[in-house]
């Protein structure tokens, strides 16, 4: 009788493959993207299309960027589970640009009295959208949304009141809009974020708890994590970074305006799941959050040369959403 | 005594809380307003607030059978596109081929919405919220700026005086009061059949109607279906009355929609309420609006406004049901 121990063959390339499965599927659709838009704008436009070049891929980057960021406040409202989203992102980025271009006026000095507003006011609204879904259980799509009205409605209110001016602090202008050669430098801040997240979600009992939570809320329960306050936390973060975006779309526009940010709400989400962030909670990680957003501008950058504008952006968003949520996101099937 | 337990059985009923609401409502928009109780004024309010009405059932019907439409503004919006595009005051016909289209177009949007929530069963609000923008894309193709045209007859559907032959009637009967009669009468049919009670039961417990043999998937999408149908009135409503379709209409009224159901008594957790409410929620919704109208507040104020009142209306009737939850649990399964 053989009492050996037996040896399980050891995949690495599978292994890797289905730990990372989500992001090397968001990675492989980015490349996807990009040959099929070098076909597509090859076909339409003829010797003169060319959709691949460093260049463009780094426009398309620099674009995404902003999609990127706002992607991370709503994984952070997503990984605590119970369905959460977070449509006030867009406006408090507004609000924040708004009063920062105020105060900032066109100096670097002004730039550490914006972020502490912005800290305010993100951190303002993301704790009232913090109590009222993880403490009254609202629905978070709904709250938030309302919410977005709610600023919307200030942010209305201020202009109709003052007029928008102050320009970005050039510091701002530079880390937002410029390039350092052929290298946007908005990509410091997004590989710097990037690192982060992967640091705080693989490494930190932080990063643990708010992936438990996602998981499996009952059990974090039990097992000592005060879910409600994770939950409310998690907002709160996402609205002190959505302020803080503010700031920085501010230096990528050079001043403020009424719908500055309202147009990156939706693609966000789609970004998020795009990257297969489970919307149920509990799993997911920045970078192919950042993939997915890549995608998404790639394809609107093929939907504008093809002439189809904002209505093709909008049904291309939808579409993509339904059919991502379609193939990631089911609820387990018990029959 | 018998008058006693009568009071303590309607105060016990959600429904009161409702309607006292409402006549609060009224009671503060007739101060405030000097000739509120004229029939010119209220033939205008009638107008007004028929397109939240409808909405507002086709929501609670949905939200009753267990999921939400986040996408019901910018379906009526495409309906709307759809319809006064196929139009042509030359040729009176092309109003029913409208017609047709519309109802078709309904069909199919009610089909996909039911489709993903009941079949693929993707969480109902971000599935809507996804559908929401396929909608606006393709009325974006169709009318990507505010025009379109529309059939004269067809401006009877907004106001009766508009056709010849039916003056005399539209003269004591707005149309508008017409259209949430049809509707109030063909969800009475429903609440009768089999399907109008599996809707509650779906709603209530899921997975509870499965086991007990309830096709949910179905009951889902029939209930997306008659929800598709309500936006297909209201947009009729609004091609007789704007004479173009603009693909942005129904921006804000998803929202609202939601709120005025709630607000209406339906639960947010599906299978509680009555669709018949919702119309006073939908009312209360719209006459705070005009409130805030009334006592001067500036217009760019009521985006703020109306955020706050959507956020009560729901956290009220959140904590309202968890008390009777609570209440329930306490008194023991009799009164369950």
């Amino acid at each position: 009788m053989d009492n050996r121990p037996v040896q399980l063959e050891r995949h690495p390339i599978r292994e890797f493959y289905q730990q990372n499965s989500k992001t090397l599927n968001a990675f492989l659709m980015c490349v996807l993207v990009f040959i099929l838009g070098e076909i597509v704008i090859g076909a339409v436009m003829g010797a003169h299309g060319t959709f691949l070049s460093v260049s463009q891929v780094f426009l398309t980057i620099r674009l995404a960027a902003f999609v990127a960021l706002f992607g991370l406040c709503q994984q952070l409202v997503i990984c605590v589970g119970g369905g959460g989203l977070d449509l006030s992102v867009g406006y408090i980025a507004t609000l924040t640009g708004i009063c920062a271009g105020h105060i900032m006026n066109g100096q670097n000095s002004g730039v550490l009295l914006s972020v502490l507003t912005a800290l305010a006011i993100g951190g303002f609204f993301g704790l009232c959208n913090g109590l009222l879904t993880a403490y009254l259980k609202l629905p978070s799509l709904v709250v938030t949304m309302a919410m977005a009205n709610i600023v919307q409605g200030i942010v209305n209110a201020y202009v109709s009141k003052v007029a928008i001016e102050g320009n970005a602090a050039p510091a701002l202008q530079w880390l937002a809009a410029r390039f350092t050669g052929v290298f946007p430098n908005i990509l410091i801040v997004v590989v710097l974020v990037t690192a982060v997240m992967m640091v705080l979600f693989r490494r930190t009992s932080l990063g643990v708890r708010i992936l438990g939570v996602g998981a499996n809320e009952n059990t974090a329960y039990l097992s000592g994590v005060n879910v409600k306050r994770v939950r409310c936390a998690a907002f709160v973060a996402s609205g002190i970074l959505a302020a803080l975006i503010g700031l920085l779309l501010l230096g990528y526009l050079g001043h403020a305006s009424k719908d500055m940010a309202s147009n990156y709400v939706m693609p966000s989400i789609v970004a998020v799941v795009v990257g297969g962030v489970s919307i149920n909670g509990g799993e997911g990680n920045y970078l192919s959050v950042v993939l997915g957003a890549v995608v998404l501008q790639s394809l609107t950058n093929l939907f504008v040369a093809l002439g189809w504008g904002d209505a093709g952006k909008w049904l291309g968003y939808g579409l993509i959403l339904l059919v991502m949520l379609a193939a990631y996101i089911r609820n387990k099937r018990k029959r | 005594m018998n008058d006693k337990k009568l009071i303590k059985r309607l105060a016990s009923r959600a429904e009161t809380s409702t309607v006292l609401i409402l006549v609060v409502m009224i009671a503060i928009i007739a101060c405030l307003q000097n000739n509120f109780f004229t029939v010119r004024t209220m033939l205008s309010y009638i107008n007004s607030f028929t397109p939240l009405i409808l909405l507002a059932m086709g929501q609670a019907v949905v939200i009753i059978a267990g999921g939400l439409d986040m996408s019901c503004g910018t379906t009526m919006a495409l309906l709307l596109c759809i319809m006064t595009r196929i139009m042509d005051p030359e040729r009176p016909v092309t109003g029913l081929y409208a017609l047709v289209a519309g109802l078709a177009a309904a069909a199919v949007i009610g089909a996909v919405n039911g489709f993903a929530v009941g079949y693929l069963r993707l969480p109902a609000v971000i599935a809507t919220y996804a559908t929401s923008y396929i909608w606006l894309g393709i009325a974006l193709f169709v009318t990507p700026t505010p025009g379109g045209k529309v059939v004269d007859w067809f401006r009877g559907f907004y106001d009766l005086k508009n056709i010849p032959s039916l003056a005399g009637i539209g003269q004591f009967v707005p149309s508008a009061l017409l259209w949430v009669l049809l509707a109030c009468a063909i969800w009475w049919v429903v609440r009768r059949t089999k399907t109008g009670r599996y809707i509650y039961a779906v709603g209530s417990h899921n997975d509870n109607a499965y086991d007990s043999g309830i096709n949910t998937a179905k009951i889902q999408t029939a209930a997306y279906l008659l929800n598709a149908l309500f936006c297909f009135f209201v947009a009729v409503y609004y091609a007789g009355q704007n004479g173009a379709g603009n693909a942005n209409l129904g921006d804000s009224l998803t929202l609202q929609a939601v709120a005025s159901a709630v607000v209406g008594g339906v639960a947010m957790s599906g299978g509680k309420g009555s669709v018949f409410m919702a119309i006073a929620g939908a009312l209360i919704m719209s006459l705070v609006g005009r409130i805030i109208y009334f006592a001067n507040i500036p217009n760019a104020y009521q985006t703020f406004v109306s955020g706050i009142i959507i956020i009560a209306a729901i956290a009220t009737s959140s904590v309202y049901s968890f008390q009777q939850r609570r209440a329930q649990l306490k008194g023991g399964v009799r009164n369950g």
